[in-house]
């Protein structure tokens, strides 16, 4: 549970200041699969050992399928109000 | 100067580098502090100086050396990727043999120039093993607990975010754990994000400070790292890089020279078997910008208020500038 905790307390301090590297837009972070999602460009970015892994050439590009249903409901989300999907 | 051959014995102790400092000083008395917006400086180093190293092609041939190899501008990333993450683990101990602990009251120097206050937002960026950030955090914590205290005090130092952002994993892991050790690491106030200066990952305006420490140097491009500083910083956020510079000072050169590519790499081979990495290290340093054209395109980026402070007569250079 510890690890769960961590990882919320990353989380909104993330939200907050972090932005996609790329296109600068706000990310939302996805608990689920551990990484942050730049919808402005459709990449995920993934959280390992706590450390968000931001550097462009770690980005992976979402399947915009997948993306929605997976992340839609954590309760962060709230705190970007325009999505772009 | 027995008490010096005493002190040599041991050679970490904060006194043995502050008489080291001291002589050094001493000797080599080369002008401290030298404001940019004045360009005087620069003429009297005769426009040769700055003929030799118009901005243009200093830039093009930082992005395409590897040290004194030329290399694609692609690639560069790559090597020296590699580079630190050989060399992540011994960095800190390698950094103390390598400055004989000088590397610490630089470190020292850059944090009481930067004046951390409780509540601020900080970036480090290339801050992999968390030097700097540490002793930020620390330097604030001891100023929270000098004032008053009262809640509002408790609820700024709570807000204190110090964001270290390095684009090697093994460097963030080794301070991460350096962190644990020092117990600043269950605070919440440390940020570990691995990322690129070249593409900081932050909202425009949102940090009160900036600092790179001996992380400029081995980056592709120094101009969209210094635009990425100016971007993420708030109106007055101040920028401060520490990084090994020149050296003109005639004698002091050629002991410098001579200690730096005949002492280190030998270093780098007994303590880290790895010889490579510090002749990238020592070549790396002369191929960047000197002092002045460094400073210069500090301002280029934005900045006012450039200055520059050398220490140890140019073996190491603080770069300073605000954004207003």
């Amino acid at each position: 549970m510890v690890r769960g905790s961590e990882m919320v307390k990353i989380s909104k301090t993330l939200t907050e200041i972090l932005v996609c590297p790329l296109s600068k837009q706000p990310l939302r972070v996805c608990d689920k699969s551990s990484s942050l999602i730049s919808d402005a460009i459709g990449v995920s970015f993934p959280i390992v050992d706590g450390i968000p892994c931001l550097v462009p050439r770690d980005g992976e590009i979402v399947e915009t399928e997948d993306a929605p249903s997976e992340c839609k409901a954590d309760s962060f989300d709230s705190k970007n109000n325009h999505k772009t999907t | 100067m027995a008490k010096v051959s005493d002190q040599l014995k041991r050679p970490f102790s904060y006194t043995y580098n502050v008489v080291v400092l001291v002589l050094l000083l001493i000797f080599v008395s080369l002008p401290k502090v030298n404001r940019m917006s004045a360009r005087i400086v620069a003429r009297r180093l005769g426009s040769k100086l700055l003929h030799r190293f118009a901005p243009a092609a200093t830039l093009h041939s930082h992005a395409t050396s590897f040290g004194f190899k030329e290399v694609n501008e692609e690639e560069k990333s790559q090597l020296v990727g590699n580079v630190f993450t050989k060399v992540a683990s011994n960095y800190d101990i390698m950094n103390d043999l390598m400055s004989g602990g000088l590397h610490r009251l630089w470190k020292d120097r850059l944090v009481s120039k930067l004046s951390p206050f409780p509540g601020m937002k900080h970036l480090d960026v290339a801050g992999g093993t968390g030097d700097v950030a540490f002793r930020i955090l620390e330097s604030i914590n001891s100023v929270s607990r000098r004032a008053t205290e009262d809640t509002l005090e408790d609820d700024l130092q709570e807000e204190t975010q110090i964001y270290v952002c390095d684009i090697n994993p093994n460097m963030l892991n080794v301070g991460k754990k350096r962190a644990q050790e020092r117990g600043l690491g269950d605070l919440g106030s440390l940020v570990w994000v691995e990322g690129d200066a070249e593409k900081l990952t932050f909202k425009d305006d949102s940090m009160d400070g900036y600092t790179i420490a001996f992380g400029i140097r081995n980056v592709t491009h120094i101009e969209k790292v210094l635009a990425e500083a100016y971007r993420v910083l708030k109106k007055g956020g101040r920028f401060l890089c520490l990084e090994l510079s020149h050296v003109d000072t005639p004698v002091f050169k050629q002991l410098y020279d001579y200690y730096s590519f005949s002492v280190i790499p030998v270093l780098g081979e007994l303590v880290a078997g790895d010889r490579d990495s510090y002749q990238y290290l020592v070549e790396s340093v002369r191929r960047f910008p000197p002092q002045e054209v460094f400073a210069s395109m500090i301002a280029d980026a934005g900045f006012q208020k450039v200055e520059y402070e050398n220490l140890v007569g140019g073996v190491v250079a603080i770069h300073s500038g605000v954004k207003i």
